[in-house]
């Protein structure tokens, strides 16, 4: 006999959610963060964890990094540290930035998308 | 050896057996070393940052960084030119009990002239070991067409097999003769051993000269990274 899963059976498991959402996204935050400001690899996590997106891993963040880099999305130098060995420090390329302002306006325009399929109807039709 | 240089070595063993070339590996640990040294002095735990799967980390590491991946696959390939070479003993051996009557008929070499007996084992065992090795290079370049290099591992064979027949035939006919020409099950399978592993380090060394060319270094760099052009 077959057994029914419905919707409700199935446990809502907010971080997975969370995670799927993000990794469509996350090439485009972190253009985003590195056309605020350059950084190397180590301070890219705390900056994506100080904007609200929770811990994510450098395990993550560095390949993420390393592919960007090969587009040409971003640059990197070598910058002395007073306090430690030299740093890698990535920065938006020219490329990068054109790259990123058209994915915001598609972004734009699918969160308006999702934003409308998700707004609730504000009339009640009667019927008479 | 710190954290790091633990971190990166097994890194360096994942993506070994992941195909990656030495030259992309020593410039994916150099990069990365870079950034864990830095994190490390900000007082991060480089181990904690790549977290528990390291060899998961650096093969999707390679694969973000568009390396180049040549992969061995040693056990096919030995599998193949082993069975190859079974195959071609087989029908070596049989041209050569066909081939034989043949020419005993055709060629009447009088009985003055003397044939010398290192001319008469060499073509005994030269005819079957031709077609063994034949049988190897064949099987390999037909059966394993979708392995990266894998022509350039058959043009070696051609020469590290016959080399290796040469080598490991006087060889194996000293122990025999050491051995009484005993047809003891141990000494006959000795005697296999001995030539199988020699065909099988041929094999295997032609197969990791033509992956190590296979691996030059890739060219993974953008043209923009060189230098940063802050937008």
């Amino acid at each position: 006999m077959c057994r029914m899963i419905g919707a409700e059976s199935q446990p809502i498991d907010d971080n997975d959610r969370q995670t799927q959402l993000l990794r469509g996204a996350l090439d485009m935050c972190l253009l985003a963060l590195l056309a605020r400001e350059p950084a190397h690899g180590y301070e890219l996590v705390r900056r994506m964890e100080t904007a609200g997106f929770g811990a994510i891993s450098y395990g993550t963040i560095y390949p993420l990094l390393t592919r960007m880099r090969r587009l040409g999305l971003v640059a990197h130098k070598q910058q002395a540290s007073p306090t430690g060995p030299p740093r890698k420090v990535y920065a938006l390329t020219g490329s990068g930035q054109l790259h990123l302002d058209a994915w915001r306006k598609q972004w734009d325009r699918f969160t308006d998308t999702v934003d409308a399929a998700l707004r609730p109807l504000d009339h009640n039709p009667t019927r008479s | 050896m710190d954290t790091i240089d633990c971190l990166l070595s097994e890194a360096d063993q994942a993506w070994r057996g992941y195909g990656v070339g030495a030259a992309d590996r020593a410039a994916l640990a150099a990069d990365l070393r870079l950034d864990l040294r830095a994190a490390a002095s900000d007082g991060g735990d480089p181990a904690q940052l790549i977290g528990g799967d390291v060899a998961g980390f650096a093969r999707r590491l390679a694969d973000e960084a568009g390396v180049r991946r040549v992969r061995g696959d040693y056990c096919r390939v030995l599998g193949t030119a082993l069975t190859g070479a079974v195959l071609g003993a087989v029908l070596g051996y049989g041209l050569l009990m066909a081939a034989y009557p043949v020419f005993v008929r055709m060629v009447d070499i009088p009985r003055s002239i003397d044939v010398p007996i290192q001319l008469a084992v060499a073509v005994y065992y030269g005819v079957p070991a031709v077609v063994v090795a034949a049988g190897m290079v064949i099987a390999v370049r037909t059966r394993l067409r979708d392995l990266p290099m894998i022509r350039r591992t058959a043009r070696m064979m051609t020469v590290f097999v016959p080399v290796a027949c040469i080598i490991i035939m006087p060889i194996t006919i000293g122990f025999a003769w050491a051995t009484g020409y005993s047809l003891a099950p141990s000494v006959v399978v000795t005697e296999i051993a001995l030539v199988l592993a020699a065909l099988a380090g041929a094999t295997a060394l032609a197969r990791h000269l033509s992956v190590r060319e296979g691996r030059a270094a890739s060219d993974t760099s953008h043209p923009d990274t060189t230098r940063v052009k802050p937008a």
